[in-house]
């Protein structure tokens, strides 16, 4: 029975209360543990077609008289278009049509930085039409850009006013401390670098637009758009089959996806805009860079009793201040805090979400700045972060959904026992050692999201729901949450996403919510069709149907279908549901060279229940990885004197190799959350992302002595924390 | 643009060269290289490995895993660029690469385009040089070169014989250029005579696919040991005299200190 609740619905952190419809979850749980299907390893359900090339991607999408469009960008970080003339652009060869400032949402002429789009043309070819932009006659006037984020904090130039999170007396604290650590840590600008770029294809069919998109959320482009081009939203149809990555960067529709569909309007063909590579690096987003002023205090057995900070978010021209201070918020019990979080506005390329946005930058800086903690008190890191556990909501007694941190910490022990053998591998000039880090983070996803489920005589089932698949794996985990609800085969559940006439709404995949926001959905339609499977066979074998196979039940259905529906239900009132999890790194630092090697991580993760321990892992791995590219080597770089991109190239911004990736470990709590939704799952996107700066960072100072303050930790910034170590123990040696 | 298969190298006639393309192509389309036709020399330039000749042609793949090739160039071979680069990418062409200055390559009006001033020197530098980076502070990326200008090798072209080191010049106000190669000229051959004992070692950003920060080739003969540096200098650096002879900038001062580990290591490694 469908009812409008109120619920609050927190997206990455953000928080607000909303109306919204539900079905009721009155189903229970499923014991803690693997089940028939879920709890088992399961390979993708769409590996092979992603293999053999036959997944249809946006970069797929090809249309019979399909125009290609290319974007006129700002090639300086702030200026204004004085003229411009794209007559000489349209007579050129192939080109069917071109927009300029005004005629899309996002073309405009005062450019904040580089990469801002100003106009657009499209022509028969990918070529033509880039050929076609370099005749567009456009006369700029360049301004002085503001680059430095300090300087922007010091003028007021700021994305929104400052955030402050005050809880008990945080100078009274710094005053009962023993000890005390002042650290300062700067984390750098990184891209997403999706393997897909950011496209759509749009095209006109009657009155509909069909926007075919690499999204993060199918019904937020539908909602979007059709604000925008002040259409009724059910003449968007928003379609994304397959995704080629997106890591946050794809939650909007963009100027692109609006180029496509102005220029497919007049011209009335099918119009693709896809960013090159370059344009990736420029124009789609990124990690803010972040400066982190901490102040921890702690009593001598480590008892935290002060935390304080002030962040610096280089936010860019646009953008939200995202959560650089959640960390020292939300992951220990400490009675006294404050902090102030700016948000600079910069003429740079705005900030988009990120795998975790804020609580990467964040984490590094905090749990660097508790193992300085530790090595200060000469306590065990790990202790430390025991002792100040925080058993209900930092600063309150709100108590969380479900917690299994300690059991995390327990878990990781036989990883962090290993520093000792690993240091003792250490050589004269490759020093080894162990660091660690936690992790907090949201993941508990939430309401709405609706799933149907179609189910024939065949006993095969297919689910529909207007999700869509960033590459994470939540078709995989919906199918075989259905085939356990249904009791058949995950091999004949078949699933359909990313189809706004399609399927019901589902959520924006962000906030590692759309497995936790979608399956539990996905099982209530499977329990429904189930219920319903059930009250027809008693019609055909009264008493007897419970002896009779769903396959035998099925058979009297002949050439109907059941349709089951499902939707999400809310999350639990008055609780706090995070995820939370600890990584345990090993390196190897040439102390001569500052080559840092990062040799194995071991990544422990408590996500409520897994659903598909392969995809999961799969994440894990994923995370880490990004992860170690943030730590060692990704830096996107900039002319400091006029803002603009230099690394926009792959061999300039530098991923990490398969040979840069270390050993990895994976161990999963899995214990259901017992209050979240009928499964107890929560997502696991983002958590594995988030420890692994700090858990290296740590780890180099096991092995050496060397603080480092700043990502990515290159040659230089190594060799600068190994020589001011060196210059710290010559002081200390003196002093004795 | 159009793409001629010739007969002989005579009949270049203005076309520009190109084998393996991973430079030339990438160059083209950024705009940095301009030709209205090119000629595809692959057929032209021998590419076999024969004692110490190495044919021009020969791809990076080839020479890392032939036991013919002194260790410092298949070392320099192995660790350049990815596979795939390196399954197509010629060590002619190799040696002919440009710089990676970023500012280079996003063709600022820099010295090196012909402008008047180094925008590294006062922008963004950690890639740059630490050697004769005055004028210019752009870095040359071939390990390739450093291996080959240690080795003490020499090249014949279409139209003399060189050591390896007189194909570079620095870059200078009245000829920007960095390369001997006139136009039309193409490299067809190269000689690397043989050593006691070589080596290539390579600090890079990550383990694999980077050009390098710092490469140091060293190769032996008696008790001569000659080192040769990538990265460094707007050529490949044969070290003349102490890295402490080097003129690091602000943002390259660790270069200089990883130089003087790894040619300690080189060294080492050779003795």
């Amino acid at each position: 029975m469908a009812r409008l609740i109120r619920t609050e619905k927190e997206v990455e952190g953000r928080n607000e209360e909303v109306w919204i419809v539900v079905d009721e979850d009155a189903l229970e749980q499923w014991p803690a543990g693997p089940r028939d299907v879920v709890g088992r390893p399961q390979a993708r359900n769409d590996g092979h077609a992603r293999a053999r090339g036959e997944a249809r991607y946006t970069a797929d999408v090809h249309f019979p008289g399909m125009l290609h469009a290319a974007v006129l960008r700002s090639p300086h970080a702030r200026a204004r278009v004085k003229r411009l003339d794209l007559a000489p652009a349209l007579a050129a060869p192939g080109v069917r049509g071109t927009i300029g400032p005004g005629d899309a949402p996002e073309l405009g002429t005062e450019c904040e930085y580089e990469g801002a789009p100003v106009a657009a043309v499209c022509a028969d070819s990918l070529g033509e039409a880039r050929a076609a932009l370099a005749l567009v006659d456009v006369e700029w006037e360049v301004l002085e850009p503001l680059l430095d984020p300090d300087e922007a904090v010091a003028r007021g130039s700021l994305i929104a006013p400052p955030r402050t999170h005050e809880r008990g007396d945080f100078e009274r604290g710094l005053a009962e401390a023993d000890a005390v650590v002042e650290a300062t840590f700067r984390t750098q600008t990184v891209l997403h670098n999706s393997m897909e770029t950011h496209q759509s294809v749009c095209r006109w069919e009657g009155d509909v637009l069909e926007v075919y998109t690499s999204t993060q959320y199918v019904w937020g482009v539908r909602q979007e758009v059709a604000d925008a081009l002040d259409l009724p939203p059910d003449k968007v149809r928003v379609v994304c089959d397959y995704m080629g990555g997106g890591f946050g960067s794809k939650n909007s529709p963009g100027e692109y996806t609006f180029v496509a569909a102005e220029l497919a309007r007049r011209t009335g063909r099918p119009v693709r805009c896809a960013l090159t590579r370059r344009e990736e690096h420029v124009a789609a987003g990124s990690r803010n860079a972040t400066t982190q002023r901490y102040t921890i205090g702690a009593r001598s057995d480590g008892t935290l009793t002060a935390l304080g900070g002030e962040f610096v978010n280089a936010v860019g021209a646009d953008g939200w201040v995202a959560m650089t201070e959640g960390p020292m918020v939300m992951l220990y019990d400490c009675p006294n805090l404050r902090s102030t979080t700016y948000g600079a506005k910069l003429n740079l390329p705005p900030t988009k979400a990120f795998r975790a946005p804020g609580f990467v930058e964040g984490t590094f800086g905090l749990e660097c700045a508790l193992d300085e903690l530790a090595a200060k008190l000469d306590l065990d890191p790990l202790e430390l972060r025991r002792r100040n556990h925080a058993h209900s909501e930092p600063g309150g007694d709100r108590p969380y959904s479900s917690k299994n941190l300690v059991e995390c910490y327990r878990r990781a022990e036989p990883h962090w026992e290993r520093r000792h053998e690993v240091r003792a591998r250490s050589t004269a000039t490759v020093k080894r050692g162990v660091g660690m880090a936690s992790q907090v983070w949201y993941g508990g996803g939430g309401p709405p999201s609706y799933a149907w489920i179609r189910v024939g005589s065949d006993a095969r089932a297919t689910v529909v729901t207007a999700m869509q698949d960033v590459g994470t794996g939540t078709k995989t985990a919906v199918a075989m949450v259905a085939a356990e609800e249904l009791g058949i085969p995950v091999e004949h559940v078949t699933v359909a996403v990313g189809d706004s006439l399609r399927g019901p709404y589902a959520t924006l995949s962000a906030g590692s919510s759309t497995t936790p926001s979608v399956a539990p959905a996905v099982r209530a339609a499977a329990a429904d069709a189930k219920r319903q499977i059930q009250e027809m066979a008693e019609q055909r074998y009264g008493a007897n149907a419970g002896k009779h196979s769903l396959r035998e039940l099925l058979g009297v259905l002949g050439n109907a279908q059941i349709l089951g529906t499902g939707s999400r239900g809310p999350n639990p009132t008055g609780m706090t549901v995070l995820t939370f999890g600890v990584q345990v790194a090993e390196v190897a630092v040439d102390v001569e060279t500052g080559e840092v090697t990062v040799e194995r991580i071991a990544a422990v993760h408590d996500v409520g229940r897994v659903i598909n321990p392969l995809g999961a892992s799969s994440q894990v791995e994923g995370g880490i990885i990004q992860g170690v590219g943030h730590t060692l080597s990704e830096a996107r770089l900039v002319d400091p004197a006029s803002g603009d991109i230099l690394t926009t190239t792959l061999d300039a911004y530098k991923m990490p190799t398969i040979a840069d990736v270390p050993e990895i470990v994976t161990e999963l709590i899995d214990i259901p959350d017992t209050q979240l939704t009928n499964l107890g799952s929560k997502g696991i996107g983002e958590p594995p992302i988030i420890p692994v700066a700090a858990a290296i960072a740590n780890a180099i100072r096991d092995a050496t002595g060397a603080d480092v303050r700043a990502l990515p930790i290159t040659r230089e910034e190594m060799l600068r924390a190994l020589a001011e170590a060196k210059e710290r123990s010559r002081e200390a040696a003196a002093a004795v | 643009m159009k793409l001629l298969q010739l007969s002989s190298l005579r009949d270049l006639d203005g076309a520009l060269p190109i084998a393996g393309g991973t430079e030339v192509v990438p160059l083209l389309r950024q705009g940095l290289l301009e030709a209205d036709t090119l000629a595809d020399i692959t057929a032209l330039v021998p590419r076999g490995i024969e004692g110490s000749r190495i044919g021009a042609g020969a791809t990076l793949a080839e020479l890392e895993v032939d036991p013919q090739v002194p260790a410092a160039l298949r070392e320099a071979c192995r660790l350049a660029a990815s596979p795939q680069l390196r399954n197509m990418g010629t060590i002619g062409g190799n040696l002919l690469q440009a710089t990676r200055c970023w500012y280079w390559r996003l063709a600022y009006p820099c010295r090196l385009h012909g402008g008047d001033r180094c925008h590294a020197r006062d922008g963004e530098h950690r890639e740059h040089a630490i050697f004769a980076n005055d004028f210019c502070a752009s870095a040359h990326p071939s390990d390739i070169a450093a291996a080959l200008v240690a080795l003490g090798a020499t090249l014949s072209t279409t139209r003399r014989e060189l050591p390896v080191r007189e194909l570079y010049r620095l870059p200078s106000p009245d000829d920007r250029r960095t390369t001997t190669l006139e136009r039309g000229e193409v490299i067809l051959e190269l000689d690397v005579p043989p050593v006691d004992a070589s080596v290539y070692l390579k600090a890079m950003d990550r383990r694999r696919w980077a050009f390098p920060i710092v490469g140091v080739a060293a190769a032996r003969r008696g008790v001569e040991t000659t080192f040769a540096l990538a990265g460094v200098a707007p050529v490949p650096w044969l070290l003349a005299g102490s890295l402490d002879d080097a003129t690091p900038l602000a943002g390259t001062a660790y270069k200089a200190q990883i130089a003087k580990a790894l040619v300690e290591r080189a060294r080492a490694a050779v003795a």
